[in-house]
């Protein structure tokens, strides 16, 4: 389900049943590599709007968690934390974020719940219908990384 | 004749003359106003057109994904959308199911679940559907896949709409 008021409506509806959460982590950079940030940020969205597809009756998925490339990690992850606390605290089992920055591999102990980061592939430069199948082809790794999390009991949040 | 026979007075007349004149002028301006903001959402948006999906020699009694794209027409734009189709033959007669688990909205893959052959499975809460598409009893569905309007064109599958059955 997505951030709009028909999916809200059903999501009340349903409640019970979509007990997942899906946050895209962007960067922002307007000083140094405005293209990589973009493309970073184009291909997690790519990425997150298929797994909806997929999953659109079990997951719900929430607005970017965005932050400038300059921010340093104690502050990021103290607000990513806060988040989690929110949506954990109000009904999501399972918080998932997705990201093609790779900083957040190297802190991922800190994050409390699963992270999928995905390098980003320059689409621009393929043809669409190859485009589509490479994304296909993604997300067939992909897609069993969430179902394999509802196997499992939810992320314990210390404190 | 005097005035109190007249049973509307010049002053009534004039009054409902007006009014009506007036009436009459303002729907003139308001009508356009009113059916330009309007237009796009009375436009009937359900006669998409038929898509070429596959060739109608290409199909097995198994249920195969083929995915096609159809333009949409929302209230405000046109986007292109990407649909998929399960579909399959039984002797003479075509099958076009939507993937689109009636329960909440998931993508279901035929035979998605090895516990359950020959079944159309949704990952998201196990609801299952016969190869036919009717909803598994006590499983979360309610009601079976919806179906897509076919027609067969020169030895072509062409695909429409979707109906809920």
């Amino acid at each position: 389900m997505k951030w709009t008021t028909s999916d809200i409506d059903m999501y009340l509806k349903a409640k019970e049943y979509v007990d997942t959460a899906i946050i895209p982590l962007i960067p922002l950079d307007w000083e140094k590599d405005q293209k990589g940030a973009v493309s970073k940020g184009e291909f997690s969205s790519i990425l997150i709007e298929e797994m909806e597809k997929q999953f659109k009756g079990r997951l719900f998925q929430l607005p970017p968690f965005t932050y400038l490339i300059s921010e340093h990690n104690e502050s990021k992850i103290a607000r990513l934390k806060e988040w989690d606390r929110h949506f954990f605290d109000n009904g999501f089992k399972h918080i998932i974020y997705v990201t093609c920055d790779g900083d957040w591999k190297r802190v991922e102990q800190q994050i409390p719940d699963l992270l999928i980061w995905v390098p980003a592939l320059p689409l621009e430069n393929l043809d669409p219908g190859y485009a589509k199948e490479m994304i296909t082809g993604q997300m067939k790794q992909l897609l069993p990384l969430i179902t394999d999390k509802w196997q499992s009991e939810p992320k314990e949040r210390n404190s | 004749m005097s005035e109190k026979e007249h049973k509307v007075s010049r002053r009534q007349f004039l009054t409902y003359t007006l009014t009506g004149v007036g009436g009459f002028m303002a729907a003139g301006m308001l009508m356009p106003m009113a059916r330009f903001a309007l237009d796009p959402a009375l436009q009937a948006g359900g006669d998409t057109d038929f898509i070429r999906v596959t060739s109608v020699d290409d199909l097995t009694e198994e249920p195969q994904r083929f995915n096609f794209t159809i333009e949409q027409e929302d209230a405000w734009y046109t986007s292109d959308v990407d649909r998929v189709a399960w579909v399959y033959r039984e002797g003479d007669e075509i099958v076009a199911l939507s993937p689109v688990c009636t329960h909440l909205g998931c993508t279901v893959n035929w035979e998605g679940n090895e516990d359950y052959p020959e079944q159309f499975y949704c990952p998201c809460h196990f609801g299952r559907f016969e190869k036919d598409g009717t909803n598994v009893p006590n499983t979360p569905p309610t009601r079976p896949l919806d179906v897509y309007e076919m027609e067969i064109r020169d030895g072509d599958l062409y695909l429409g709409r979707t109906v809920q059955r």
